[in-house]
């Protein structure tokens, strides 16, 4: 037994250092997609990972705690909608005038919106949340 | 209500806030337009030489698009477009798939901003812009696709390719009347290496990382280019140039181009990209200097620079 098991050990060392040396030179590049969801280009790539990281900006985060909102239950609203929820969420955010001087709060006021929703019963993500009837 | 129905309520409640409407005076953006003369756009323009086929059936988005690409140099018949973006079952063609549609015949499509000067500068700089329009009512709509090809200030019109009518003539308020309720959208379709005179950063970059996606690398490439040109701060074009160099067979200017591009901007996911490209070519030394940069640099790059200096340690010798 012990000759065997030492010899099924040996193989399978074996073919892990095997495989690591198949290591191809063509290993993907990082896309540019990729980059352009990291660099927050609106529009581009992952609609939930840009909301995501909106909602983690420090400002936004801050913001929320000051109304007593818990970012931790946003992201999780925010993590129950679909692709296409999402998306759409990403695009209202985008359409906050650049520049208009309340930027911070519009997007504040989206994110406690999509919050309230919840809890109004107009969906149904979370199980503890009794709607107002 | 079911439930999803009531989702969308409930997002579109969030949207309401930032959709405006009139319906009884000039709308904002003809209002503004007629009431002060905007720099540099001509009072009138037309562009007479854009192809003009007259749809069939519900082909309004296949024969808009075949218009634009035709004005681009770029020729398709509305017939083979159709195949590609008409869903039968939705009676018409989504708005995604005009874009997706346009890419796929080698033109980037670029989604404009939703003011209605925009579009008559587009038009004024030679470009022909494919319109989304509601031509009924909001809660009853009936979306058409058109092709803007020309306007007047002074006579209050515009001029659209737009079903079986070469030159449909539309007041500006009735026009923007019903491009706003379609939500302001509409898009250019260019050979890659022209940008449109209006879009912006964002809106362009988006488009042209959507056109990579799809196009031959060298059309890519020359997209990227031009907007880098532009737009000379941006990491993501420059990621983009590098990659399509890559791709486009030319590895050693990749590589030169990723390092330029890693110093400037202290990026990670540039170096990682050199360093694999290094790899590629043998050069080992220059592979790892560029994979312990990025390591240097840390942040959500890490497992990816990590992997790479695996990658360069594990191969086996001599190189």
């Amino acid at each position: 037994m012990k000759k065997t098991s030492r010899l099924v050990a040996t193989f399978v060392a074996a073919s892990v250092a095997y495989a690591g040396m198949l290591h191809t030179a063509q290993a993907a590049l990082i896309g540019t997609a990729e980059v352009a969801t990291a660099e927050r280009v609106p529009g581009v790539g992952d609609a939930r990972a840009q909301v995501l990281s909106t909602l983690a900006r420090a400002d936004v985060a801050r913001a929320l705690a000051e109304r007593g909102v818990d970012p931790a239950q946003v992201r999780a609203r925010v993590d129950a909608l679909s692709d296409a929820e999402v998306a759409q969420l990403q695009q209202t955010i985008d359409s906050a005038p650049a520049g208009a001087s309340d930027v911070l709060g519009v997007i504040v006021f989206i994110f406690v919106l999509l919050l309230i929703t919840d809890i109004l019963g107009l969906t149904k993500i979370f199980p503890f949340t009794r709607s107002v009837r | 209500m079911p439930s999803r129905a009531r989702r969308r309520v409930a997002l579109a409640v969030l949207a309401a806030p930032l959709a405006g409407c009139a319906v009884w005076r000039d709308p904002p953006q003809t209002a503004a337009l007629v009431g002060r003369a905007p720099a540099g756009l001509p009072r009138r323009v037309e562009l007479d030489a854009t192809p003009f086929f007259a749809q069939t059936e519900y082909h309004c988005g296949p024969a808009a698009l075949a218009g634009a690409l035709g004005a681009a140099g770029l020729a398709a018949q509305p017939e083979t477009l159709a195949a590609q973006v008409f869903l039968p079952a939705r009676q018409g063609t989504l708005q995604a798939e005009m874009l997706a549609g346009a890419r796929r015949q080698g033109a980037v499509a670029a989604l404009l901003p939703g003011e209605l000067e925009a579009l008559l500068r587009e038009v004024a700089a030679g470009h022909p812009v494919v319109v989304l329009q509601n031509l009924a009512l909001p809660v009853v709509p009936r979306w058409h696709y058109a092709v803007l090809v020309g306007y007047d200030l002074d006579a209050g019109e515009v001029v659209l390719r737009s079903g079986t009518t070469r030159r449909a003539t539309l007041s500006l308020r009735t026009f923007e009347h019903t491009w706003a309720r379609a939500g302001h959208w509409a898009f250019v379709a260019l050979v890659p290496g022209r940008l449109p005179a209006t879009a912006g950063e964002a809106s362009m970059t988006q488009a042209l990382v959507a056109f990579e996606r799809v196009a031959a690398p060298a059309a890519g490439l020359r997209g990227y280019e031009t907007a880098l040109a532009r737009w000379p701060a941006s990491l993501t074009l420059a990621v983009g140039v590098g990659n399509t160099l890559h791709a486009a067979g030319r590895p050693r200017a990749a590589l030169d181009h990723f390092e330029r591009t890693a110093r400037r901007h202290a990026s990670a996911a540039a170096w990682i990209n050199a360093g694999t490209i290094a790899l590629e070519l043998g050069q080992r030394r220059r592979a790892r200097d560029a994979a312990a940069r990025a390591l240097a640099i840390g942040g959500e790059w890490n497992d990816a620079a990590r992997a790479l200096m695996q990658r360069i340690d594990v191969r086996p010798r001599p190189d």
